[in-house]
């Protein structure tokens, strides 16, 4: 029964799947992805990487993963571990790319897309594309992938307080952005309009 | 407190993965890629197994091994009646001509070392 086994690994905890991993089983590991593809994809659209990019660099974390699963230790959640392998292999990619440099740039102000598209449902993605190319990344690692200001800074290879200053920045444009009377607004406005 | 609350806000939607249409698709091209690598590497150890047989084999048969080792066995033997002649008591000296036995006993021990590898790499297949 070719099903069998992928109904029993349906089954089964992460930390389970993990084991049946690391002794080469690939099913196993394949029930992981499906369980955590999303999050890691979706994690690498809101640091900025375009959609077939995206899935590049998540179906690379996935293989150094399963390279790695003996180390992963069950302390942490699994989707937590491959949402950071995952960042740092989008931000070496950037690196090779030389485009990591872009994110030092401070005070780098964004056009709000607020006036422009109205009809735009108003949730966490959209939010992101209102920051800075800098901000974004900074506050994705941080809230996100779960990096500490001191590992992004040492990802990004920038100074502590810019990643510091960052990540203040962008909350603060989030918070104005995904604030309920900013939601409200724009309700009022699709209605008159 | 509401800087605290906000972030925990925005951990709780960064926690809500988007879902996307291909998600199956997806997870079935990593596994195919898994499976490709998987077969990859076994064909490697095994041809790297095979040609590091050939090898050892040849480098055994050309540096007259067999010769060697029967020579061996003469000159033990002849060390070992010159010994029991000077005292007699040298034959409490294990038998040096036992050195052929252990190249054999050797020889043994790779073969079911390989019979242990060939029996892994066929469950592996």
């Amino acid at each position: 029964m070719p099903g069998s086994k992928t109904i029993r690994f349906a089954s089964l905890h992460d930390v389970e799947l993990c084991t049946h991993a690391a002794v080469g089983e690939r099913r196993a590991f394949g029930e992981l992805v499906r369980r955590h593809g999303s999050a890691v994809r979706g994690l690498l659209r809101r640091m900025g990487a375009q959609p077939a990019e995206a899935d590049d660099v998540a179906q690379d974390a996935f293989l150094t993963a399963f390279e790695r699963i003996a180390e992963f230790r069950g302390e942490g959640a699994f989707a937590g571990w491959v949402k950071r392998i995952a960042a740092r292999l989008y931000l070496r990619k950037l690196q090779r790319d030389r485009k990591l440099h872009l994110f030092a740039e401070e005070g780098v102000e964004t056009t709000d897309s607020t006036g422009g598209d109205a009809d735009a449902a108003i949730d966490l993605d959209e939010a992101l594309k209102t920051l800075a190319s800098g901000e974004r990344i900074c506050v994705t690692l941080c809230f996100a992938a779960g990096l500490s200001h001191a590992e992004a800074a040492e990802a990004l290879n920038l100074p502590l307080g810019t990643v510091k200053s960052h990540v203040k920045r962008g909350l603060d444009k989030l918070r104005t952005r995904l604030a309920p009377a900013h939601g409200a607004a724009l309700e009022g406005r699709r209605e008159n309009g | 407190m509401a800087e605290v609350d906000f972030e925990r806000r925005l951990e709780r939607m960064f926690a809500e993965a988007p879902s996307f249409g291909d998600a199956e698709s997806f997870a079935d091209r990593i596994e195919r890629r898994l499976d490709r690598g998987w077969a990859t590497r076994r064909w490697l150890i095994g041809a790297a197994g095979v040609i590091g047989g050939v090898l050892g084999a040849s480098q055994l048969l050309m540096s007259n091994l067999f010769q060697r080792v029967e020579n061996a066995e003469g000159s033990a033997r002849l060390l070992s009646s010159g010994l029991s002649q000077v005292a007699p008591q040298a034959g409490l000296i294990p038998d040096l001509s036992s050195g052929g036995g252990m190249v054999w006993a050797a020889v043994g021990v790779a073969v079911v070392m390989m019979g242990f590898v060939l029996t892994r790499v066929i469950e592996e297949i």
